[in-house]
C-alpha cells in the first residue's frame, strides 16, 4: 500500500505524485480536498470552526477562512493553478442536538456553508460533497489519481 | 487569580480537579453498581490538558464505533460531560439489563437505546451531584442524548466547543471496571476555562 499521510484536527498536509492523504472521523469538522491533476499535487485540510473572527489564534488551519487561504497559498507555491484545482468537501455532521440553535448546535452546518462561501469567493467550485447528516466520516485523497474516498461506520467505502 | 487558558492552571488547582473526579466518579460507579447489580469500581481519575489530536489519540482509535451519552452543562459551570462506551461495554450492559447478546450498535432497538441513555443519565447525574455538593456550584444538565458514531466524530463536539478560545482541551477522565473486568468505558468531564475560575473561587483557591 502507498504511504499514508495523516491529517489531524485543525491541520493540513500537501503531497505530490503519490501517497494517500487521510483525515479520520470528521464530525462537525470539514475536510477539504484540493487536487491539481496536471501536476498531481494534492492537499487535505481539516478545519474545525467557520471563522477566525477576532481570535488571536496561531493555528490557521483551525478555521475555514484562514485555513482555505493558507492552503491555497501553499498550493500555489508548489505550482498549483487555481483554475485547475478540483475541490471536494466532506463532514459537517450534526453529532448531537444541542440547545441554542444559532450556536454550537449546528456548527457542522455553519462550517459547511462557510467553507463553500469561502471557496466560491476564491473562485473555486466544489465538484462534489458529502456533508450534513449525523454521522462521522473519514476522508481520503489518493494523490496518484485524485480520487477521494469516504468511509463511515456501517457503510462501504465510497468514491466522492 | 483568574486564568485564561487551561495551561495556566496550577498544581493545587489540578489536584482539586482530580479530587472532584475521584468523588464524582466514585459516586457514578456506585450508581452504576446498583443499576447493573454488580461490582463497579473506578480507577484513579486523571486530569489531562492536551492539544486536540493528542486528546483524541489518548482516548483510542478515532474510527472506532462507540456509544456516547452526551450532556451539556450550564449554570455556574459550562462544558460537556460524555460517557463513552465501547461495543464491548454496551454489550455487557445490554446483556445484564435486557439479556441481549452481541447487539449491533448501528441497529439498536428503541429499548436498547433507552437503556443506554438511562445508564448514561444516572452515571452523569450522580457524578455531577457529587461534584455540586462538594463544591457548592449549581450545574444544570441538558437532556441526555445518545450518539452511536466514530469516536473522533463524537469528540469533535467538545473540541469545537472549546476550540474557539483554546488550542487545548481539558479532560477529567475516569475509567470504570465492572466485576473486576477492565471494560473500556470512560467518563469525560470537559469544563470550559471560565468554569475553572468559578470552581476555584468557590473553593477559595487563589
Amino acid at each position: 500500500m502507498e504511504k499514508k499521510i495523516s491529517v489531524g484536527i485543525a491541520d493540513m498536509k500537501i503531497t505530490r505524485q503519490e501517497g494517500i492523504l487521510i483525515t479520520y472521523a470528521l464530525g462537525s469538522c470539514i475536510g477539504v480536498s484540493f487536487y491539481d491533476p496536471m501536476i498531481k499535487l494534492g492537499a487535505l485540510l481539516h478545519i474545525m470552526l467557520p471563522e477566525k473572527g477576532k481570535a488571536s489564534d496561531s493555528n490557521v488551519f483551525k478555521f475555514a477562512d484562514s485555513g482555505v487561504k493558507e492552503t491555497l497559498r501553499k498550493l500555489t507555491a508548489f505550482g498549483a493553478t487555481k483554475r485547475r484545482l478540483v475541490v471536494k468537501i466532506a463532514g459537517g455532521a450534526k453529532m448531537f442536538e444541542m440547545k441554542g440553535g444559532g450556536g454550537l448546535g449546528n456548527i457542522g452546518e455553519r462550517n459547511a456553508q462557510n467553507v463553500k462561501r469561502i471557496l466560491m469567493a476564491e473562485g473555486l467550485r466544489v465538484t462534489s460533497e458529502d456533508t450534513g447528516a449525523n454521522y462521522a466520516r473519514t476522508m481520503l485523497l489518493d494523490v496518484a489519481t485524485g480520487q477521494v474516498y469516504i468511509r463511515s461506520a456501517g457503510k462501504p467505502e465510497r468514491m466522492l | 487569580m483568574a486564568i485564561k487558558t487551561y495551561e495556566e492552571m496550577n498544581e493545587l488547582g489540578l489536584d482539586i480537579l482530580k479530587e472532584i473526579g475521584t468523588i464524582g466518579g466514585g459516586n457514578a460507579a456506585t450508581a452504576l453498581s446498583s443499576m447493573l447489580n454488580s461490582q463497579v469500581t473506578m480507577a484513579v481519575p486523571s486530569v489531562k490538558i492536551l492539544d486536540y489530536n493528542a486528546a483524541l489519540g489518548s482516548l483510542g482509535d478515532p474510527e472506532e464505533l462507540v456509544a456516547a451519552i452526551f450532556v451539556e452543562m450550564s449554570g455556574e459551570l459550562g462544558g460537556i460531560m460524555l460517557f463513552v462506551l465501547t461495543k464491548e461495554v454496551s454489550d455487557e450492559i445490554l446483556f445484564r439489563m435486557l439479556g441481549k447478546k452481541d447487539s449491533d450498535l448501528l441497529a439498536l432497538e428503541e429499548i436498547d437505546s433507552s437503556v443506554l441513555i438511562e445508564i448514561g443519565n444516572i452515571v452523569i447525574s450522580s457524578y455531577i451531584t457529587a461534584m455540586s455538593s462538594l463544591t457548592g456550584v449549581n450545574v444544570e444538565l441538558s437532556v441526555p442524548q445518545l450518539a452511536i458514531n466514530m469516536l473522533g466524530g463524537i469528540m469533535s463536539v467538545p473540541i469545537a466547543m472549546m476550540g474557539q478560545h483554546s488550542d487545548k482541551i481539558m479532560m477529567i477522565t475516569g475509567d470504570f471496571k465492572i466485576d473486576g473486568k477492565a471494560l473500556d468505558s470512560t467518563m469525560l468531564l470537559l469544563p470550559d476555562v471560565e468554569s475553572l475560575n468559578v470552581l476555584m473561587k468557590k473553593l477559595g483557591v487563589e
